[in-house]
């Protein structure tokens, strides 16, 4: 999404990333239905996204605070970065 | 609560700073942590993901729009687009075998990176420096 907002909307990376943050909470909700009831067993862990939320939720207000700190093109290269790391490592261990 | 589960917690964290601050969903901060830490299986690591982010991005959005960082009008038509997208992609992600899946999102997250990295030259001036009103 932040690729799609950046790359063909034109949007500064600040707001990309803002937005895209946004916009998966509808996303994300119509998403895992599908995987709690597609298959026989539920493919979604409840209790460890309870604990994963606690730690997260405390992150993204403090994150959100922060994003204002940092220039616009330093932050363009650290999502790259970040999606080439991850990228690269769902290649080679999937 | 076992050491596991503060381990989650802890990954939690640092997940939810990165989705604050670089915008990233589920997919790109939790998945990795639970195949990587927790051993979960790809699907399930999708899934859990999913579910997680949904508290995640409601705190980090709402601060998000407090701040002024969101274009409401791409938060609209980009969340409403995503909806089918992620209709469609998550019926296909439970039958399809996880490697596969773990690839093809790999592949493109890595091509989605070089043309944001290309055109990262060509960003504007940085922005202002941030002023305590800002914070």
């Amino acid at each position: 999404m932040i690729p799609l907002l950046v790359l063909w909307a034109r949007i500064d990376q600040r707001h990309a990333n803002a937005t895209s943050l946004v916009a998966i909470i509808p996303i994300a909700i119509a998403a895992v239905p599908i995987y709690y009831f597609q298959k026989g067993t539920p493919q979604v862990d409840f209790r460890l996204a309870l604990f994963l939320v606690i730690g997260s939720v405390v992150g993204a207000y403090i994150g959100a605070r922060a994003l204002k700190l940092i220039p616009e093109r330093p932050l363009r290269y650290v999502v790259a970065a970040v999606m080439v790391l991850v990228g690269v490592r769902q290649i080679l261990i999937p | 609560m076992s050491w596991l589960d503060a381990g989650a917690i802890l990954g939690g964290f640092v997940a939810g700073l990165l989705s604050g601050t670089i915008g990233i969903g589920g997919g790109l901060a939790f998945v990795p942590i639970l195949t990587i830490a927790f051993r979960t299986t790809q699907i399930v690591a999708q899934g859990t993901s999913l579910a997680a982010i949904v508290p995640t991005a409601v705190v980090g959005g709402v601060t998000h729009i407090r701040q002024g960082n969101v274009d409401r009008d791409a938060a609209v038509w980009t969340g409403l687009g995503g909806v089918g997208g992620a209709v469609a992609g998550a019926l296909i992600a439970v039958h399809v075998a996880g490697p596969l899946l773990a690839r093809i999102f790999g592949a493109l997250l890595i091509v989605s990176a070089a043309v944001m990295w290309r055109r990262a030259g060509a960003a504007e001036a940085p922005s202002s420096p941030p002023t305590k009103a800002d914070l």
